[in-house]
Formats: structure tokens, sequence, C-alpha cells
């Protein structure tokens, strides 16, 4: 095993908030790969890139530094298991990084609030940290394998895009979380559209849900026709987005077309490194989980 | 031509009392609607010597140097300054009109307030004051000038043309048909190029190898041609007129003289490999030809696949021709100009010996997917002498499509692959549409495409005759291709550009229209011959517009795709051209050469009492000689006039003629005469950052007007004892610009020797207490206009931000170890202004 | 084969009203370019419209929104076309087009700085406006405003609270402190929806108290 490392674990708003299973299963699985997480106490919203940047960029440039700003206080990187909290983190660490003018505007802001900043400290998202530690390594952690399970892999969009300022060695067609996934065992099947966005970003879920509810369901169509036994999800806005849409148009459909488990990924890693369902928040779902448990061999 | 280069070069001969006239050129409102033109008329009057000024519209045309020649006469003027444009623009044409007017053509200087000055600072006081201080330093410069000799060099009368493409042809053609023997050099094994692998050619159809192969056959025949193929160019020295080089030819293990080309052996041999000129569609025997119209007709063991069974041995039979312990064998030619003609490389295209490697995985699923292919793949199957004798097929089951898509600008017109235009892909992918529906008639035509291009001459007849044909053209460029699992099929997804709405098309076959690259080796190639890259890869024109053909080498010249990418007409045109630019040279005995060279004063040389050889080291010809006890002397006929030696004598022993010491202090001590905090004294090397200073003007790109531009031939001129006599006289910032390491120095090694000098020297600025940021080293290239702005705009921020006050501060405080070396040497004039001597 | 993509916006519109040609002059806003380019778009000018933006938009597949057509018209100068019309809020900010892009235009970017411009000219959505005014309020766009989120918390074994801005008053004043600075409390009209919301309580709470009466 490699050496323990030390983050500063940031929440967000909607894991803690709305979806704390995936909150909980993080505090367990991650400890046990050696990811130590430390609490950054008092952080805020990122805050969300699509909404708050779009009303002013300024504005969130300044909240997303603040929160940075506590973790370099700490001496720590940032850890985060949303994908839009990474971009906004990724986005803003580049601004200020390529425009010292930017720079000197933030701590302007934050003169006055006893702030330093001086964009030291990086912000990762968890799956590149857990990837970091390699493939090997984490298949021997692997108690349960989770044979016969089949895996709708969504990667979500932030954590890719703009390419340019992000880690992964390609910039279509990935597969290191198709990697993560199949070291626990089960298959990461592949289906239309894969890395199509979830529909939740850019303010959309918020304003137009109807939209947003068409483009979550064409990506659970198709993940439908291959037959797959839950989508798999790494960021906790794209798994509010598989959540509550199902449940939406359930709802306006009258009846329940919709029934995909949606899991994060280190409910499915804990599950194969014997961890039990109710400790990863398995039984908190919106979508009952059990169809896909049941599939997994004791 | 007897003489020695030192005698004619330093011999005074006609050496006058300075007495300047100044020529102000308008240049329409190029100059006068930024500068006050009266008032930089008043301002040159009082200058030391100037005895004469005059304002004109147009200096360049006809009344405006009939003026000069006028002024000359009347005025007995013994220097000339004309005010003006770039010195690379017009110095050529000003030192003859000095020298019809019977005055030395060296006794004339350039003000360039034109690309430094008009074109790139807006009306203004500041802008104004630096018009005249490049005036003053011309003066300055034109006070000190002495008369000097060209000399004239022995032309070898014969050319040697590098590719042997259709470019490359019909250059060598040229000037074999004028009467210059002509080394045709190609590195692969058959001359022809990418023209002898189209199938036809636009717009007219003609079949391309039936109109090339007779111009390849008439190489081989014709007298005053030597091909030279399978071979590469390992170096190149000399200069115009008389250049020296070597060449290694490779092994063929086929004696070239015995081959009789029946093809006996390719039939005994067993081995067949992938043919790359088949773009590894077909396959050839280890000892083959790669095509069957291959000039020489010689045939090429290929030693990674053969087998050594030594049955082509036995085919051969008493012919003997083939030798399995031949060498490679390196030769030396003499010539007297180089064309250069290496054409392009197609992307994803393969390289011989690449044929074992997997195709290149890229963009829209391209060696990925079997049905996606590219243009080049095409021509070589819709050709009757293809692999599938001109049967166009899907490698996944070798039926034909019945619906052909073909994606316009791969890799082209994208800032994330390459920015430019290929500019013949919209033309090339119309007349593939037309063959395929030739062959069968019922396919179906999908261009994808950003924009249509078809600008040549019957070119848009085409285009018509396209859409005619029925081809369905689609704005849109397609973000994504995917392939159907079960039929291999490729289903393109793009918005329809015009109707604004997303489509999908489903095609049997994807053709891909992949971007054209500079050619393998064009960089390695480019050190050789010492000539420049624009910002694109490919090699750089002396000028745009006026100046296509030529290199910034005298007497080399470019031809062809290998300086941007360009069709078969168009090429072939530069092919003749180049040939005519070659033969203003060649038909001639002599070739003037500017006797800008180094000259060692035996007097000051220390290298009579011990050893030294510092100019030995740092000459990048070998030009210097150092024998022991003796002076060192320079070797005239091999000096290309870089300066590198004179910066690096400690003694102060050597002088460049044209560009002295005296010349440059008194440059530097006018342009640093008033406000001197306030400046940046810029030393430009003539190559590149001169030239993307001018290019800076020329891009009507904006910066603050606080650099003063000193022109020096090459980087590696810049004295060190110049910068401390600028910090000595309060500069604000010097920077010293040359060409980008390491190998696009004109002088192979100048900017090397620049560099090091440089950034040894910042240390002791440093210690001696001056901002770090005040001395710059920087690399800008003749193509790095925006850089070159983008540096000036830096270190005027810098200045700013560090401020006069602290600037005369350090400057104070470093003086004496600043001036030390100066007051050594004995160069610091006693009245502060260099022009004391009045 | 051309087919409409399975996911084509495609609908055909009759109208017998004339259709008014765009006077460009007219309408013509020469700094909203400018503006934009300040704004996250400093390339848009770059932009040859060749529609990679737009095909690859998801949002595009199912709506109006052309990503394209919006560069260009911000190209144009028709600033208050561009800022008004609704479509702008349909980018899920996916950035598949910025990563394709052949010009490197940034169209997520640039979508974000018209956004930007807009809500300066007073066109913000209502859901929008809540989730700003949660931050300044709450300091999360998605707050622990409702005991049964605490619960929820609890029955998956965490802390109720979570030790971010939630349990930490004094980070919810240092966000207000910065939302004030930066003026977006008066960009999203804070003050005016927060005293709305709380007549719209107050008159529901009564509404609530006469029924009971009754």
């Amino acid at each position: 095993m490699t050496e323990t490392q030390t983050y500063s674990f940031f929440l967000g708003c909607v894991m803690p908030n709305r979806f704390p299973n995936i909150e909980k299963s993080i505090r367990v699985v991650l400890p046990k790969i050696g990811i130590e997480l430390e609490e950054l106490e008092g952080a805020s919203c990122c805050p969300a890139p699509g909404v708050i940047r779009s009303f002013s960029e300024p504005t969130w440039l300044a909240i997303a530094s603040r929160n940075l700003a506590l973790a370099e206080k700490a001496g720590h990187d940032i850890i985060t298991g949303c994908n839009g909290c990474y971009g906004t983190f990724k986005e803003a660490l580049l601004e200020v990084r390529e425009h010292p003018d930017r720079l000197k505007e933030v701590q302007k802001v934050f003169k006055g609030l006893g702030l330093k900043y001086k964009a030291k400290a990086e912000a990762k998202h968890l799956i590149e940290v857990i990837y970091d530690i390699g493939i090997e390594e984490l298949t021997k952690k692997v108690t349960r394998p989770l044979t016969g399970l089949k895996v709708g892999v969504h990667y979500g969009c932030h954590l890719l895009k703009p390419s340019k300022n992000r880690p992964w060695k390609q910039t279509e067609r990935h597969t290191f979380l198709d990697e993560l996934v199949e070291l626990t065992g089960a298959e990461s099947v592949s289906y239309t559209d894969k890395f199509m966005c979830c529909g939740a970003g850019g303010g959309v879920r918020g304003s137009n849900a109807p939209v947003s509810n068409d483009i979550a369901t064409e990506k659970l169509d198709n993940m439908m026709d291959v037959g797959v036994d839950c989508v798999l999800n790494v960021c906790s806005f794209c798994h509010l987005q598989f959540e509550v849409a199902q449940a939406q148009v359930n709802k306006e459909l009258a009846e329940k077309k919709y029934q995909m488990p949606v899991i994060y990924y280190t409910q499915l890693l804990g599950l194969a490194m014997g961890l039990e369902p109710e400790e990863l928040g398995f039984h908190q779902h919106m979508i009952k989980t059990q169809p896909m448990l049941d599939k997994i061999p004791e | 031509m007897t003489e020695s280069k030192t005698d004619t070069a330093t011999k005074v001969v006609d050496f006058r009392e300075p007495r300047v006239g100044v020529f102000l050129c308008h240049c329409g409102l190029n100059i006068a609607g930024t500068l006050d033109m009266d008032d930089l008329e008043e301002y040159s009057k009082k200058l030391a010597d100037v005895v004469f000024v005059k304002q004109n519209r147009y200096t360049c045309a006809d009344p405006g140097q009939d003026e000069i020649r006028k002024a000359i006469a009347e005025h007995d003027l013994t220097r000339v300054v004309v005010a003006a444009c770039s010195p690379r623009m017009h110095e050529p044409t000003f030192r003859t009109t000095v020298k019809d007017a019977g005055l030395n053509e060296f006794y004339f200087e350039m003000a360039n307030i034109r690309e430094h000055c008009s074109w790139c600072h807006p009306k203004g006081e500041a802008t104004q004051e630096k018009a005249k201080e490049i005036i003053k330093m011309a003066v300055a410069k034109a006070r000190l000038l002495a008369p000097l000799q060209k000399f004239e060099v022995p032309v070898t009368p014969k050319a040697m043309v590098i590719g042997g493409g259709v470019t490359g042809i019909h250059s060598a053609l040229d000037l074999a048909n004028m009467g210059f023997k002509t080394y045709l050099v190609e590195r692969d094994e058959s001359i022809g190029g990418h023209m002898a692998q189209l199938d036809k050619t636009f717009p007219t159809l003609d079949c391309s190898i039936c109109i090339e192969g007779p111009k390849m056959v008439e190489c081989s025949r014709n007298p005053n041609i030597e091909i030279i193929s399978y071979a590469d160019i390992l170096s190149v020295d000399g200069y115009i007129g008389n250049f020296r080089v070597k060449i290694l030819k490779k092994a063929r293990y086929v004696i070239q003289s015995e081959c009789t080309g029946c093809g006996e052996c390719v039939e005994s041999c067993p081995i067949e490999y992938p043919n790359s000129w088949e773009q590894n569609l077909g396959t050839r025997k280890a000892i083959s030809i790669p095509f069957p119209q291959a000039v020489p007709l010689v045939f090429t063991i290929n030693m990674d696949h053969c087998i050594e069974c030594f049955m082509c041995i036995d085919a051969c039979g008493d012919r003997q021709a083939i030798n399995f312990s031949q060498e490679p064998e390196e030769i030396e030619v003499e010539v007297g100009t180089i064309v250069v003609a290496t054409g392009f490389h197609s992307m994803y295209e393969p390289i011989p010996g690449s044929e074992s490697k997997p195709a290149e995985k890229g963009y829209y699923g391209y060696g990925k997917f079997d049905n996606v292919l590219t243009a080049l793949e095409v021509e070589r199957l819709v050709c009757a002498g293809g692999p599938t004798g001109g049967e166009v097929i899907r490698r996944s089951d070798g039926k034909h499509p019945k619906r052909v898509g073909f994606i316009q600008c791969v890799g082209s017109r994208d800032i994330n692959k390459y920015e430019y235009c290929s500019n013949f892909c919209c033309m090339y992918t119309i007349k593939n549409s037309v063959l395929i529906k030739e062959h069968e008639p019922d396919t179906e035509i999908y261009i994808f495409y950003i924009d249509m291009r078809t600008s040549g001459k019957g070119y848009e007849d085409f285009y018509r005759r396209g859409r005619e044909s029925g081809f369905t053209f689609i704005k849109g460029r397609p973000y994504e291709v995917i392939e159907d699992p079960d039929t291999k099929n490729l289903i393109i997804r793009t918005e329809d550009a015009l109707l604004g709405e997303p489509i999908e098309v489903e095609v049997d076959l994807l053709i891909l229209s992949t971007a054209g690259e500079p050619s393998e080796g064009t960089n390695e190639l480019g050190s050789k011959l010492h000539i420049t890259r624009s910002g694109d890869g490919f090699f750089m024109e002396s000028h745009p517009k006026l100046k296509p053909l030529d290199t910034p080498v005298d007497g080399i010249y470019l031809a062809g795709a290998c300086q941007g990418l360009k069709d078969i007409p168009y090429s072939v045109a530069q092919g003749s051209g180049a040939a005519a630019r070659a033969a203003t040279v060649l038909s001639k005995k002599t070739v003037e050469i500017e006797p800008i060279v180094a000259v060692i004063d035996p007097e000051t040389c220390v290298n009579t009492d011990r050893k030294c050889g510092i100019c030995v080291d740092k000459c990048p010809y070998g030009a210097i000689n150092a024998l022991e006890g003796k002076a060192a002397v320079v070797n005239v006929a091999n000096c290309h006039g870089c300066g590198t030696c004179v910066a690096s004598c400690p003694q102060d022993a050597i002088t460049q003629m044209h560009f002295t010491d005296e010349q440059i202090m008194a440059q530097i001590r006018a342009a640093l005469e008033d406000k001197a905090e306030e400046k940046i004294l810029v030393f430009a090397c003539n190559w590149c950052c001169y030239s993307g200073s001018d290019l800076a003007g020329t891009s009507r790109f904006e910066y603050p007007p606080t650099a003063r531009i000193i022109r020096v031939m090459c980087s590696g001129r810049v004295d060190t004892d110049f910068v401390a006599e600028a910090y000595r006289l309060g500069a604000g910032m010097v920077l010293v610009g040359g060409c980008h390491l390491p190998t696009d120095c004109h002088y192979i090694s100048g900017n090397w020797v620049a560099k090091e000098r440089i950034e040894r020297y910042a240390k002791v600025v440093e210690g001696a207490g001056i901002s770090p940021e005040r001395l710059r080293w920087k690399e800008i290239s003749a193509a790095e206009g925006l850089i070159f702005v983008n540096t000036i705009k830096e270190m005027s921020q810098q200045l700013e931000d560090i401020g006069i006050d602290k600037i005369k501060e350090e400057n104070e405080k470093a003086r004496k170890r600043i001036e030390a070396p100066l007051r050594r040497k004995g160069l610091i004039p006693t009245v502060k202004v260099a022009e004391s001597d009045e | 084969m051309i087919q409409a993509s399975a996911r084509s916006r495609c609908v055909t519109v009759t109208t017998t009203e004339e259709k008014p040609a765009v006077d460009v002059d007219d309408d013509v806003d020469l700094e909203f370019v400018e503006m934009i380019k300040k704004t996250g778009g400093p390339n848009i000018q770059n932009c040859y419209q060749c529609g990679t933006c737009s095909g690859s938009c998801p949002a595009g597949a199912f709506t109006n929104y052309l990503v394209r057509g919006i560069i260009r018209k911000a190209l144009l100068g028709l600033k208050e076309e561009v800022i008004s019309s609704p479509d702008l809020w349909f980018c899920t900010t996916c950035y598949a087009c910025t990563d394709r892009c052949p010009q490197d235009v940034k169209p997520t970017d640039v979508i974000k700085a018209i956004r930007n411009v807009a809500v300066a000219e007073g066109y913000m959505l209502g859901p929008h406006q809540k989730v700003a005014a949660k931050v300044v309020e709450a300091a999360h766009a998605v707050p622990l405003d409702k005991e049964s989120w605490q619960n929820l918390r609890v029955k998956v074994g965490l802390e109720p609270v979570p030790p971010n801005a939630s349990g930490n008053p004094w980070a919810i004043d240092e966000i207000r402190k910065i939302t004030k600075k930066s003026g977006f409390e008066k960009l999203i009209g804070y003050e005016e929806f927060m005293k709305a919301q709380k007549e719209k309580a107050k008159k529901k709470a009564e509404e609530k108290k006469s029924q009971k009466k009754e």
C-alpha cells in the first residue's frame, strides 16, 4: 500500500444536504485505501459553476477562492466528490494563475476578512486520487468480487472537460472509470453516447426541468437498452439528477418506467471491499437499490 | 579575381570627410500621416555634419532617387541618410542610387521610421521623439561610415535541386535546359513525389502519372541533369556561387550502372512487405522498385525484410548488378545555387521504413474503424495501377461502398493541430468524388465542409460540376463519427449549419481530407541550409509578396509546397520561377558579396606573445587561423560576417566592416543622449529579431515607443562593452534579441555565443546592483512580430514598475564596476557625447 | 442516407405573419462583443461558423438552443436579442463544444459571459434568483434548510449538521461580506427577494390562521 495522504474534504451542497449516503460511503471507504480526510470547517458552496458563474463571474471567483484559501490555510490540497465543485476549483485556480491581476482582484475582496490567498493548494477529484493509487493496489482490497453486476458508467462532464485543464491523458473515449469499476469484478457495459451530459448543469435542472429530464432519460434509455443493473457516477449533482429525473418522469408518466438504481463509485468499491450495504448508505436512495444488491453473489 | 577578400574589403577607397544629406520620406501617408515631417526636417538640420535635408513624397520612386543624386552633386554630400522604411526593404535600392551618383555605396545609412515608428505607434509627442532619435542614430553612424568595396567571387555554374517531386523536376529541367549542370537530389528511391501517387489531377482530370512520367524520364535523359536518388543531404558549406554539399547515397545493394531494370530479380524474390508508396495498401518484394514508372529504374533491396536467400543474385546472373556488401557512399559536390523543393507530408501518410508500424490512430476513428481512409489512400485505390486495380472498396468486406462521405479540414484550420488551410483538399475531394461516381455511378456522395475554397483557374467550374453530379455538400464540421459494429458503416454526426439542425449521415466509406504538414526532416534540412521556418513549420520566404522564392541566404531558393501548401500548377510555376532566380546567379561569371567581414589588426592581437585563439573557437565557420607566435588571420573567403569573433576578442583587435565598434558606440550614445532612463536599448540581429520587429510594424501591432533598436548582423556581435556603455549612459533597459536556439541562427551558432555571453554578463550586472530584469536575452524569430511586441510591452511595464528614480540610483551605484572595463580600454570619451570631434 | 438525427428538434413552423429582416444597423451594439471578450470569451471573433459546437450540444438536441447562432448574433452586435432569449439558459455547461472547437472560441465560457450580461441587464429566471439568494443567505446553493435533511444524515450514520458553513455562522457571515462587496446582492436583488419571500410566508401563515379559525 502506498503511504497515507491527507486532503481537505470539500463537501459542497448536494452531497451533505441531500445525498448523505454518498458522503458516508466516502468517509468509510477512503481511509481504508490510504486517503485521510480532514474537515474543511466553514467551507461554503463551491459555488456552482453553471449557475453562480453564469450570474456574476467575479463573485463566483471570489467565493471559490475563499474555499481554496481555507484549504491553503490547512496546508492540504482539496479533495471533492462532485464534478461541479471540481470544475469550479480547477477553473478558478487556472484563472488566477494565468492572470495575476485576477488574483489581486480576489485578494482585494478578501481584505478585511483576514483571509490570505496565493492559489497554492491544488484541487483534486477523489476519483483522480483513487486512480493514482493504481488498479493493481486497489484490486488487492477486493474481497467480494461483484461478478455478474452490469454497470452503466457515467463520467459526467466537468470531471473531463475542458480537457486542457484536466489531468487525463485522453480528450475523448476515456477508460479510467471503467477500469476502476471493472476491478471490483463488475462489468462496465458500453452504451450509446456514454460521454453525454446528464442534463443537470448550467442551471437547467432548476429552471428547465423538462429539458433536463429529457437529457437524463435519453441516457437512461441508452443504458436500459444494453441491460445494465445500475448507473454509476462520481458526481453528487449527476447523482441527484438521475435520482430526481427518474422520480419526476415516473410521476409524469404515472407509471414506474424508470427504476434504475443510482450508485456512487465509493459505494460500489465499498461493497467489493466487503463492507455492508447499510454502512455505505444503500438503504437511503430514492430509487431502491435492493434489485441490484440482490445480483451480488454472497 | 585575384585580389583577396581582405585586400578589397579593407582598402580605403575614397575616405571623405562627412557631409551628410538627410532625405525624409513621407511614404504617402504611411509616415507623414503619423509624423510631423517639417518638425523632423528642422531637427535633422541641427544634427552634426548634416548639410542638407529634403522631404520626398516617395523617396524610393524615381523622382525621390533623382533628388538624392542631384543633392549629392549640388551639395557635395559624402554621406546619405534616408529616413523611410526598413533597410531590409530598400537599402539595396538606395545603395545603387548613391553609387550612381559617384559615391561609395557604403556611405549610405537608413533610418527605419516606418516599421519601427509610424506603423507601430500612434501620432504623438513620444512617437515624434522616437523618430527624431532614430534619425539621430542613423546620422551618428553615417558620419563614421567608411567606404568599402564589394568583392566579387567566382560562380560555380552548377545548380542543385533538393527534392524530386513535380516542383523539383521542373526546376531541374529548366536549369538544365538553360545549360547549367544540375544535381537533382531525392531522398526516396525514385523521383516523382506525391504527384506520381495521384490518379487524376484536378480540374481537368488528366492522368497524373501520364503527364508527370514523361517529365521524370526527361530528367533521366537530360545530359545536364544528374539524379542522385535514395540520398540524404549531410551538410552544406560555403556561400552564394560556391556551395559545397555533402550527400550520403544510401546503399541499394544494387549497382546502379549495372542494373538494366529487367526485373527478373523481383520475380525470383520470395519476400513481400507492405509498400508505403502504396500507402501500405499493396505490397512489394524485398528487392523491387516502389512503382513501375520509377526513375531511375534501379532496384533496391530492403534489408529490413530481405532473408538473404540470394535468389536474386542467381536471377541477375551475368549482369552481376547485385552487391550485398554495398556500403553507403558519401559524395561532395560544388554548386553555385540551391533550389529547395522538398514538398510536404500528408497527415497519417506512412513513410518508408514505417511499414510494420500500425496505422496512426487519428481523428474520426482513423486507424480504429476499418472503413475510414485518407484521401491519399483513396488515390491509390481509385488508380487503375493501384493495389486494387482501380476499385474503391471497403477494408472491412471488400465491397463497393454505395454511400461515401468526405470530411474536409481534418487537422487543417484547427487551432489544436494546424491553423492553416491545406489549400488543395477542397479540389481533390471533388475530383475523387467525380472519379468514384464515374466508377460506380449509383454511389451517393456526401461532402462535409466548413468553407469550400475553389479559387483557381477553372476550379469553380469543377465545383459546379460536382453539384450538378448530385453530390450533397453539407456545411458543418462533424463532431463525431461512430461505427456500427455490425455493418462497419460509419455514422457521421454533425450540424447542418445551413439548416441549423443536427443530422446524422450513415455512409459505407468515410474519406478524410487530412492536412498537409511540413515533410519529415524539414527542421534538420533548414538547419543545414541556415534557412528559417515560419510559424507553420514550412520554410520561410524572404518577403511574402516580393521575394516569395528567395530565402535569407543568398543563392538558396524555395519552390513548391515546402514553403507552404500549394497545388500542382502553382508548384510547377514556382519550380520554374526558382530556376529563373537561380539562373540570375549562375548566368554570371562572378557574384558580388558584401564586404561586411571581420578583419584582425595584427598589431593589437596578442596571439603573437601568448596563446589566445578565442576567436578561433568562437568562429562558427572555422574561418580564423591563429598559428603559434603569430597574429590570428581571418580567411575572408569563409567569413560570413556575423561579428561573433569581434565581440569575443578580449583585446578588441578585430573589426567588423560596416559594423565597427565606433559606429555602434556612436549609435548607442545618440540613442541615450536624452532621457536614457526611460528607454529600452535593443540590439537586434538582422535575420530574426530585427525582422520580427519589422513584422510588428508591417502588422501594425502597437507597442510603447520606448525601444531604440540597433541592427547588428548577428546577436553574436553584441559586445558586453556595448551593454556597459548603455548603463554608463543611464539606459533603463537593455534587450539583446537573437534567433531561436538551437538551430535558427543564420550563422550556425552566433546565438549560442551571444546567449552565453549575455547571461554571463547579466550576473556581473546584477552583482553590480542593477535589477536583473533590466538586461534581457530573448529569442525572437522573423515570424514573431507579436512576441517582439509583447517583449517590449513587458519590459516597458517592468521599466515603469522599477521607476526612473530607482534606475538612476542603481546606475549610480553600479557605475564604478560597469565602467571599469570601458575605462581600462579607453572607451570613455572625454566629452559626454561622441560628437566631440568637431 | 441523411436523416434528421434521432434527437432532432426539427419542427415545421407555418405563419402568415410577415417576417421582418433583422436590422443590424439599428440594433448593433459594438461594445457587446468587447464585453464578452473580457468576461470569458477572448477568442469569440475567431468563430468561422463550422457548427462543431452546435452539433456536439446535448441541450441543442432537445431545444431550439443553438450555440453557433448565439455566437453569430453576438458578433453582429444583436445584444438585446441575445440576452433576452430564453434559449440562453438551456446550456448545461457540459463543455463538449469547448473541447472540440477548432478555433478555441470556448463557447461555454462565451455563453456564461453573455449570461453575466443578461443578469446585469435584469434578465434572470425565478428559480435562479432563488438559488443565488440561498448562497447569500445560507452560503449553500442547496442548503440544509429542513429538519428532514438532518434526519436523513443521521439515518446513514452521520452527524446531523456537516462541518461546513451550515454549522458555522461565521462562515455564512464571510460569504455575505463577499457577496456585498462584489455587488452580488444588489445584482440579484437579494433584499427585495427576501422581503417578498417573508411577505409570502406571512400571508401564507395568516391564511392558515384564518382557515383554522373558520
